[in-house]
């Protein structure tokens, strides 16, 4: 659903955006020239083998990425591909005539099933049937068959054994998972060098990595040359849940986990509550070598070498590998075995070095360029790859670029790759003495040293021969699981790590607008596949796939305004509308309307709201046993939140196509994340619930992805002597999923997440708000009423929020002319939800009840503003505010607020 | 395999020993966009993190995070 939208939003944008251009015709073009022609002067030109990045700039990216369905052979799976959503925010400002920044943020989310082993057809691990219609992932102690040769080997409907080689994944689905990056860049110029600096961080929940870097360049031979040379440290943790669905799936028992302790000295496994937790930890060193060439007027160069050596924990803590055991004891022309999944594993450390080449062509004539890139790398896992890339960039006249890529990847399998092991041992033996009598143990404690045997009578003696009194102990024969050490050093079945070749063609449109501004949307088509493996025998056809991205970039050139100078003095000449009738607090949306006809904004908020603390019912705090008694409609409550978040980033674009009329779009990425605890004095659960109250207990639960989408239209009904009012018609478009689920457990459909864990209404919206603004010298005052009117009575899983209706009134008085400060009152109604899930959805708290949605709130907010008057960045504005709830009168059972922080950044021009 | 590395060599010594001086005045193709050495800088993040979570060589050049890819 996410992809048409995505392209509905695009389109819209490009609307926009292109009655911006016809607007302003005169501006851009020739200006745009003369700062080409500017830029070609010696010592302007910032790179000169290179053509000129922007200095200042501010873009975003939106991305999704999306699987095609993986071959099971005749199982049909009830799993959605991987899907991935990604975010992607960059700004760049010149600091001083020599010193830059750079900044980036990544958000990327995803869910969807994935393979998480390969194993034989035979084996049965994408189980149909059971509790689940549909495929779930099975391969805990299965008895498989092989041959005397050791092919699987398969019993038909017939009964009759058949040689079955044919190969399958394994696939198992994960609940939504984000990760967040943030990295940022100094660097410093002389005239014919740089050098940089930068850092960052990416953290998810079962990872985390930090990272440094610095790098310098060097220009000489008259700037036809430059040198480039990085170094890169990257320390990684991953702190692995072992989901309880999947731990029985991955040899789990005490001594299996001993077992892999004793085998894999880079990663730990261990039993923590009741969760079992892989850790493990890395380091990456990189170096990189680069030359970029300038070979004639219309041709250049770049060459590089790379090396990095990482150590450590480097495998993917949710892959196993299905490994048969086959007892050597067996005769006969069919050999039974036992498979499991165990936890893959790699070396320890890694070296990789790659060869890259880039050349870039000027095509005289077409005035378009080819640039071709070929990377080599290499390893000592025995990975070598080759990356052939060709790109033609081709300018269309009037700011339009195509540009049409295509590109080919090939691989050689890892040494250790493997599809599936098979290991000449019994998966478990009895353990004998010297004698060949049997070892029994304690089944309550059976490492106590103590041990027993049977006598002729089969009564329980101890070593010395004497009764043993059989009500005092468990006797269970003691095992003696397989010998590690007759399996391969290291062994994985990562497709990633299997010999494969793959193809991808795209093709991206840009369009470059007056005022700097500049869109971009791409799509690419990627197809892996073994046979396309660069001469010879990648894996079977039976490890293919495919996937597809499209991405969309708005992109701001802060430093072509100022070279062009028309955005500014446009700017000075009405005085700057942000700071018109002073700024509204960073959490009022509406606030204010654009001065003239073409005039454009382009800004992004961030919201973060949290919830923490004893449940409320109304105003009072309330206890467990009211919870387990009320909460949950008459049925006994198990669960209830324990904390909260949600964070929210939307991009405001505005556009005034007449004086009197504003347009708004207001694209949002939305992440939650929420705990719950079980309640004390709960009822015993049934063995479903107790599974499913787990499932939501023993870790947090995450979503991500795109929100519903704003459209408005602002319309300015009074402006006079310091007074304005405007009134706002919008629509909010159910862009934002409500259909997430759990993940499964123990084979349960976990069912829909939470109603306030979904990412969007799922209801077309109308929000309509008045908003009144006054202002007299240093102060500037301001009330707003606005509302949300569901015109659903449910959405598409069957549920509708509660309308809102909010009012607010702030205060502010400016500091200085660059700083305010802002006071404000908020009081909020919102109705209970209305209806309920029309799926799988499993009630075990107040949350999960639509009597619980919804209250009367009083918020105070503190905020500070600061608007750039003059300067390379004027026109900019940064605003925060922190909202402080003063009292909330929840319906039914809910969670305390702790606050609210906006962020709001806008450029105006 | 060797034989395309040795071609893409012996292509790049061929360029190199090609080169000539070109002066400011002469760069004006070189400054366009289109010749940039990465046109679309965004784009190639956000594929680089793609390819590497997919593929098994190493994405060259600095640290830049990228987190597990497990997925």
């Amino acid at each position: 659903m996410v992809v048409p939208l995505a392209g509905v939003v695009v389109a819209v944008i490009k609307r926009l955006l292109t009655r911006t251009a016809k607007s302003k015709p005169a501006a851009s073009a020739s200006l745009q020239a003369l700062t080409a022609a500017a830029l070609l002067l010696p010592g302007l030109m910032p790179a000169s083998a290179q053509a000129a990045a922007s200095d200042e700039e501010v873009s975003f990216l939106y991305g999704y990425y999306e699987e095609g369905e993986r071959d099971l052979f005749g199982v049909n799976s009830r799993f959605d591909p991987i899907a991935v959503n990604s975010l992607l925010g960059s700004s760049k400002v010149r600091l001083s005539d020599r010193l830059k920044a750079a900044f980036n943020y990544t958000q990327d989310s995803w869910s969807g099933a994935t393979p998480i082993a390969t194993a034989p057809l035979s084996f049965g691990g994408n189980k149909e049937g059971g509790v689940l219609s549909g495929a779930t992932p099975y391969l805990q102690n299965n008895n498989v068959l092989f041959d005397k040769q050791l092919n699987p080997v398969k019993r038909d409907a017939s009964g009759a054994y058949n040689q079955d080689t044919q190969l399958v994944h394994t696939l198992s689905s994960a609940s939504p998972e984000i990760r967040k990056q943030g990295d940022f860049k100094l660097s410093y110029e002389w005239d014919e060098a740089t050098l940089d600096a930068g850092g960052g961080i990416s953290i998810e929940n079962d990872y985390e990595s930090r990272f440094g870097n610095i790098g310098g360049r060097w220009d000489f031979n008259q700037k036809l040359t430059s040198l480039n040379l990085g170094l890169s440290y990257t320390n990684s943790d991953t702190n692995a849940l072992l989901d309880h669905d999947a731990t029985p799936y991955i040899y789990d028992a005490g001594r299996g986990i001993d077992s892999y302790n004793a085998t894999s000295s880079s990663g730990n496994v261990q039993k923590q509550n009741r969760n079992t937790l892989l850790s493990g930890n890395r380091q990456d060193w990189g170096t990189a070598l680069g030359l970029t060439q300038v070979l004639n007027e219309s041709a250049l160069l770049e060459a590089g070498v790379g090396y990095t050596r990482s150590t450590g924990y480097m495998a993917n803590p949710y892959k196993v590998v299905q490994t048969a055991f086959i007892d050597p004891a067996q005769t006969g022309e069919l050999l039974n075995g036992v498979s499991i999944g165990l936890l893959e594993k790699r070396p320890d450390e890694r070296n990789q070095w790659t060869e890259n080449l880039r050349y870039v062509q000027y095509i005289n004539g077409l005035d378009a360029a080819l640039h071709f890139d070929y990377r080599f790398s290499h390893d000592d896992w025995g990975i070598n790859a080759h990356t052939f890339e060709a790109d033609w960039v081709q300018p269309l006249g009037q700011g339009w670029t195509v540009t049409p890529k295509v590109r080919y990847y090939s691989q050689d399998a890892a040494d250790f790759y493997t599809p599936y092991l098979t290991s000449n041992q019994a998966l478990s033996k009895t353990a004998v003495d010297e004698n060949g009598r049997t070892i029994y143990v304690d089944a309550g404690d059976p490492n106590n040293g103590n041990v027993y045997y049977r006598d002729d009578n089969f009564n329980l003696v101890d070593s010395s021969g004497n009764p043993v009194d059989e009500t005092t102990v468990n006797p269970i024969r003691k095992t003696i699981p397989f010998d590690r050490s007759k399996l391969p050093s290291d062994y994985s079945s990562d497709h990633r790590l299997s010999g494969f070749g793959a193809l991808s063609g795209g093709v991206t449109f840009s369009k470059q607008f007056a005022k700097g501004v500049s869109f971009e949307a791409s799509a690419e088509y990627y197809t892996h596949a073994g046979a396309m493996q660069l001469g010879g025998s990648g894996e079977g056809a039976y490890a293919d796939y495919d996937f597809y991205t499209v991405n969309g970039v708005l992109k701001v050139d802060l430093s072509a305004l100022s070279f062009s100078g028309g955005g500014h003095s446009a700017h000075a000449g009405h005085g700057g509308h942000s700071h018109h009738g002073g700024h509204a607090p960073a959490g009022v949306m509406f606030d204010h309307m654009m001065d003239k006809a073409g005039d454009l904004m382009f800004g992004a908020r961030y919201m973060r709201s949290t919830q923490d603390g004893t449940m409320l019912q109304g105003s009072n705090k309330v206890s467990d046993q009211a919870i387990v008694r009320q909460g949950c409609n008459g049925d006994p409550c198990f669960t209830t939140p324990d904390s909260m978040n949600m964070n929210m980033i939307m991009l405001d674009l505005m556009y005034a196509p007449t004086d009197w009329l504003t347009l708004m779009l207001m694209p949002q990425f939305m992440d939650m994340d929420m705990s719950t605890r079980t309640l004390s004095g709960a009822p015993a659960p049934t063995f479903a619930q107790q599974s499913l109250i787990n499932h939501h207990t023993l870790h947090e639960h995450t979503t991500s992805g795109i929100g519903d989408t704003g459209v408005y239209g602002m319309v300015k009904l009074f402006d006079k002597a310091g007074h304005r009012v405007h009134g706002t018609l919008g629509i909010s478009a159910p862009t934002g999923d409500v259909d997430i689920k759990f993940r499964d457990t123990h084979r349960l459909d976990a069912g829909y997440q939470h109603y306030g864990m979904q990412l969007g209404s799922g209801t077309w919206d109308f929000k309509p708000s008045v908003t009144y603004s006054g202002k007299l010298d240093k102060y500037s005052w301001g009330a707003q009423l606005n509302g949300t009117v569901r015109l659903d009575h449910n959405n598409e899983t069957g549920f509708a929020f509660g309308d809102i209706f909010q009012s607010t009134a702030w205060g502010s008085y400016n500091l200085l002319n660059w700083l305010s400060t802002s006071v404000r009152g908020v009081y909020t109604v919102q109705g209970s939800l209305r209806n309920q899930y029309n799926g799988t959805f499993h009630q075990l708290g107040p949350m999960d009840y639509p009597g619980s949605y919804g209250g009367r709130y009083w918020d105070v907010g503190f905020g500070i503003n600061a608007f750039v008057p003059s300067g390379s960045l004027q026109g900019n504005n940064l605003s925060f505010e922190w909202l402080q709830p003063v009292s909330d009168d929840v319906n039914g059972y809910q969670l305390p607020r702790d606050g609210a922080l906006s962020a709001t950044w806008s450029y105006a021009f | 395999m060797k034989a395309i590395q040795h071609g893409l060599l012996l292509a790049l010594c061929v360029c190199v020993s090609a080169c000539s001086p070109v002066a400011p005045w002469q760069r004006g193709k070189l400054a366009k966009p289109q010749m940039a050495l990465d046109a679309y800088p965004l784009q190639s993040t956000f594929k680089g993190h793609i390819y590497g979570s997919r593929e098994a060589a190493a994405g060259g050049g600095a640290a830049g995070g990228g987190g597990c890819g497990c997925y």
